[in-house]
């Protein structure tokens, strides 16, 4: 797993590629944190290059919403691959999350 | 704090330490898929639809669930959620349950009871001796559920089990559970581990009216 991590506008917005499971997820988790933790409430999970999400990633991805949430911010989630919006979707990930298809779409949204 | 394990023991005893009706008798499923849910929550293993893995074999350390732990780190088979909570359910719920119901014991939460009817038969009940963790535990399920907050990934996963268990009506009343019903299924997908054990549940109650047919006919 790679994560890129870009500020615009108000979101910062972490790129991921590659696998987010049990072994990578920590390192996702302690990521979003030290992004949170600095200040920024606002995250944008841009995940076109991300392959595969298991459980422990699908966790990962709850808890940090939850950090957000709870600091007055939000959480959102972009440009999911196929299988993993389905992942997604069938785990209600996509009705508890903000979602957009593109970058541009949830940078719009803002 | 408390295993899934054991709160989900606790909250499947009623208020005379009885086994309350499980949805399909399905006891030991329920008890499996929580010890897979304390793994998955302590790094051990990790699921995905087609598969369960275990990502660090390393012992937990609670005997709890360290059995489980062993037993998929030996098998050469790679089997999905669904089929592990179905293979432990036969080879290692018995351990689970008693492990459990032992440390409810050492912590003071219940006593164990034995009893006769009849003057012959013998019975066992686990009466609560000490209902604030019991409490507590309700109460986080009332927190998430009468909220619309961003859920803890451990609380989605007991409520997931907790409706496997069909016990939800015994912890809200008839009006709250109107309330939480839109809350309960948009939790209920959430965690893995929580949907295949509804669904093997679901395939018991289905075989048991199956066969409850077929012996009306």
């Amino acid at each position: 797993m790679d994560i890129q991590e870009e500020t615009q506008g108000s979101l910062v917005v972490v790129a991921l590629s590659g696998r987010v499971d049990g072994f990578t997820s920590p390192e996702l988790e302690k990521r979003i944190s030290d992004i949170i933790e600095r200040g920024n409430h606002r995250v944008l999970l841009d995940c076109a290059n991300m392959e595969y999400i298991s459980s422990a990633g699908l966790r990962v991805v709850l808890v940090s919403a939850k950090k957000c949430q709870n600091e007055g911010g939000k959480l959102a989630v972009c440009s999911l691959q196929p299988s993993c919006k389905s992942v997604m979707e069938v785990s209600g990930f996509l009705n508890m999350l903000e979602y957009h298809e593109t970058r541009d779409a949830a940078l719009a949204a803002g | 704090m408390l295993t899934f394990t054991e709160e989900i023991l606790l909250l499947m005893l009623d208020d005379d330490g009885l086994f309350l009706p499980i949805r399909g008798g399905a006891v030991e499923h329920i008890l499996v898929g929580a010890a897979l849910m304390d793994l998955a929550f302590a790094n051990r293993i990790d699921t995905d639809p087609e598969k369960l893995q275990v990502i660090d074999a390393t012992p937990t350390g609670n005997p709890l669930v360290d059995g489980a732990l062993d037993r998929i780190a030996r098998s050469e088979q790679t089997l999905d959620t669904k089929g592990w909570v179905e293979l432990l359910a036969r080879e290692q719920a018995g351990d689970i349950r008693q492990r459990a119901m032992n440390n409810l014991i050492e912590h003071g939460i219940l006593e164990a009871k034995d009893e006769k009817f009849l003057w012959v038969f013998h019975s066992r009940r686990y009466p609560t001796i000490d209902g604030r963790t019991e409490r507590a535990v309700k109460l986080r399920m009332e927190d998430v559920l009468l909220s619309d907050d961003m859920p803890d990934p451990r609380d989605v996963a007991l409520v997931c089990l907790v409706d496997a268990c069909d016990i939800l009506g015994d912890i809200f009343s008839e009006r709250e559970m109107e309330r939480v019903r839109p809350r309960i299924e948009q939790l209920r997908v959430m965690d893995l581990i929580g949907r295949e054990v509804g669904s093997v549940i679901a395939e018991i109650e289905e075989s048991i009216t199956m066969a409850m047919a077929q012996v009306a006919h």
